[in-house]
């Protein structure tokens, strides 16, 4: 991965020294931060005004301590005069985010996606136990290809409409459940999958391919089990009786997949697309030229290209980005690079020194429940950004393959899955249940999604430490 | 719009509403006349004649004005013979077949007391009585303000349709009804009135068409030489209903009359049955 923009004090003007105090103070600025984004519902403030808000604070507190380097950054072999806030945002990170985004959202118009969820559902008959099977599978299989979010959105919103139609709302707290839990399973599949994997990959240098290698065994697993888990939990069983089969297949039949296609032309296009976006993102690495250009690059490219469908109108798609999401990242990359200045990272580097010197197994094992732990009570994009940086930070030296990054992204992904607001596609699933007008509270949540995230858990701690063990890396 | 609603709502577009038969059985008839014994038996003749459309000729009987005196004995007496289908005609034992303002109180009660179907025929003495030969079933429209759904209605209008014949099926949206939401919608600064309009009146109009689509597959199957066609439309309801009866030259009428939470007739089929006095109308 070729960092576009490198922040550092340009030669001759050393760092200055950071007193003691001034880095506590820093380091409650973030853990003031971070208990905002846990309590963002109360609040009712956004992600982006509050990790915002902090931004500002900390890059005048900042500049008034003299923590921040001058404005002069090298980009390649020359030296640019640029703010400091601008080049302390990873771009790379938001290409990702912003292109991906809006392809998945002018495909989407294509009716391809629901194309493929009417399909699924069809194919079960309306038998409850295949039916969650496909659609936890989609789930996966969504979340890795498109993203965790978009993927809740579209298999929860089939949900509610199938087990309505074939009269089994009964089981649909136990189906978004499920769905939720595996969407963080399958945004573990790819390293575009979500946010923690696009930023501690792009950290640790990880390949697309070596990427989704690495995750793919451990996803099969934990979906099979999650799936067995769920059957069971919540009494989902297969239609008994030929009657029964009958009339749920009578029902499911009356679903029409072909609805939601406008153009023939543009459903097809956006299929061949949705591969080629696929196959692009995961080969960038060996593309000659596009990789020095990264995969933002190649999200803006393909996004670009699906809006030529509607260029009279694209600006429609541009008020339908998630700018909430994208000034998030923007001002937490901000706040990151203000606190490594501050060596509020050194210091938790330190608090965590326990874990590194426990053994690379132990230690993975130890780091992966640490970071499951933090991103279930809270975002786990801060604390993935917050690791990835200190286990990148030099005077670690931990290497690129070492399987303190897996633990990482590991936690980060699975800690979303202990509580409702530990990522933002479980936050998709509570709400898609509440608009159904299923009560659901917190402590329920945590009740009922204990064991599936234990388990989880568990078998991605074994998972680590096994894989290093056999493979070494 | 949030994402989670866009995608709800093409979940629910493509979540349609099927037709699934339901078995039509006639084998018994009533014909409730207030005639002579001679001209109601003549008359039943006709009414046989009549329903020669039946797969299998039912079970007759037919009762003339000695039958019956009261309302009340006229309901004693369906329900002693509980028929599948009672036929009759409009301002039975009443002068008010004369002005056609009404279907006489003993129609109002009888369609609204019994569950079984009323076949409601051209009165003897009418502009045009009934006769045999006259009626036939080529031309069958099924009428209602909401088409999805109503298997019942469709079956009915399907099975007094000739081989070789046209079952239409009509759904007419009330305008005023719509307008006013869109008066309403108008006033909603959030809501793109132009959008609401375009968006609503397509969901209105494509529903009915996605259901009569799957009327025709379904009962083509069942007889393959019966044509469905689709009467769906935004429109006053009575003179639209009187157009399209007119323009399609309507042989008979099916529609229901029954109307849960309500003692009279359901609103749209009461006038239509006053007005319709030349065509028979099942009302179910």
């Amino acid at each position: 991965m070729v960092k576009v923009a490198t922040l550092a004090w340009v030669s001759g003007h050393a760092p200055p020294h950071v007193e003691p105090w001034v880095t506590l103070l820093f380091a409650g600025i973030l853990v003031a931060m971070i208990l905002c984004l846990a309590f963002e519902e109360k609040l009712h403030a956004k992600k982006s005004i509050v990790a915002g808000l902090y931004a500002v604070i900390c890059l005048l507190l900042g500049s008034f301590f003299g923590l921040l380097p001058p404005g002069l950054v090298t980009f390649g072999e020359h030296e640019i005069a640029l703010p400091v806030y601008v080049p302390g945002i990873d771009w790379q990170v938001i290409a990702i985010i912003l292109g991906s985004s809006l392809f998945v959202d002018v495909t989407s118009r294509s009716g391809l996606f629901t194309w493929i969820a009417v399909k699924v559902t069809k194919l079960s008959g309306g038998d409850p136990w295949r039916l969650l099977i496909y659609y936890g599978l989609m789930t996966v299989i969504f979340s890795a290809v498109l993203n965790n979010v978009t993927a809740m959105i579209i298999v929860g919103s089939l949900t509610g409409v199938s087990l309505k139609k074939l009269e089994r709302g009964d089981k649909l707290l136990g189906f978004l459940l499920v769905e939720g839990l595996l969407t963080n399973i399958g945004g573990l599949l790819t390293l575009v999958s979500s946010v923690p994997n696009i930023i501690v990959g792009n950290a640790a240098g990880i390949e697309f391919v070596d990427f989704f290698i690495v995750a793919s065994p451990y996803v099969v697993v934990a979906t099979a089990t999650t799936l067995i888990m769920g059957a069971k939990i919540f009494g989902i069983r297969k239609l008994s009786t030929e009657e029964e089969r009958a009339r749920a297949a009578a029902l499911v039949s009356g679903f029409d997949e072909n609805d939601g296609i406008e153009s023939r032309f543009f459903f097809w296009f956006g299929a061949v697309m949705t591969g080629l976006f696929i196959l692009a993102i995961a080969t960038t690495s060996y593309m000659p030229y596009v990789r020095d250009l990264g995969m933002g690059y190649v999200a803006l490219a393909f996004a670009s290209i699906m809006l030529l469908r509607f260029k009279a109108v694209a600006d429609k798609f541009y008020e339908a980005i998630d700018w909430d999401l994208i000034g998030f990242f923007a001002a937490l990359f901000v706040v990151i690079n203000v606190m490594e200045h501050a060596q509020v990272l050194t210091l938790i580097g330190e608090g965590l020194g326990f874990v590194f010197v426990l053994g690379d197994s132990v230690g993975s094992a130890t780091l992966l429940g640490i970071s499951a732990f933090f991103s279930s009570v809270t975002d786990n994009i801060p604390l993935a950004a917050m690791l990835a940086k200190i286990l990148g930070s030099p005077d670690l030296a931990i290497p690129e393959n070492s399987p303190l990054w897996w633990s990482v992204v590991f936690g980060a992904n699975l800690g979303g899955n202990l509580t409702p607001i530990g990522s933002a596609s479980t936050l998709v699933a509570v709400t898609i249940i509440h608009k159904h007008d299923l009560r659901l509270s917190f402590a329920a949540f945590v009740k009922k999604a204990l064991p599936f995230a234990v388990v989880q858990i568990t078998l991605a701690a074994i998972y680590v430490v096994v894989r290093h063990l056999l493979v070494g890396d | 719009m949030t994402r989670i609603d866009q995608f709800e709502s093409a979940f629910n577009a493509a979540a349609k509403t099927v037709y699934e038969g339901q078995e039509v059985k006639i084998s018994s008839v009533l014909t409730v006349t207030d005639l002579d014994a001679e001209a109601a038996e003549d008359f039943g003749d006709r009414v046989s004649d009549y329903l020669s459309v039946l797969p299998s000729p039912p079970r007759m009987r037919v009762i003339g004005d000695k039958e019956y005196a009261t309302i009340e004995d006229l309901l004693r007496v369906v329900e002693s013979e509980s028929p599948d289908l009672v036929c009759t005609y409009r301002a039975l034992k009443s002068d008010a077949w004369r002005w056609g303002h009404s279907l006489g109180e003993h129609l109002d009660v009888l369609t609204q007391s019994i569950p079984n179907p009323a076949l409601v025929l051209p009165h003897p003495r009418g502009k045009r009585p009934f006769q045999k030969g006259e009626h036939p079933h080529d031309s069958v429209m099924a009428m209602t303000d909401h088409l999805v759904g109503d298997d019942r209605l469709v079956s009915y209008a399907f099975a007094f349709t000739s081989p070789g014949g046209t079952l239409h099926l009509a759904n007419v949206e009330d305008r005023r009804v719509f307008e006013r939401y869109l008066d309403a919608i108008s006033k909603i600064p959030s809501i793109d009135t132009v959008d609401a309009r375009d968006s609503l009146l397509r969901v209105l109009m494509k529903e009915p068409h996605d259901y009569v689509g799957s009327c025709a597959a379904a009962l083509k199957e069942l007889a393959s030489n019966v044509e469905i066609r689709e009467a769906i439309v935004l429109g006053e309801h009575l003179a639209d209903y009187r157009r399209l009866i007119t323009e399609r030259s309507v042989d008979m009428l099916v529609l229901n009359t029954k109307d849960e939470g309500q003692m009279a007739m359901h609103g749209l089929a009461y006038p239509i049955a006053v007005e319709m006095t030349e065509t028979p109308l099942l009302l179910l």
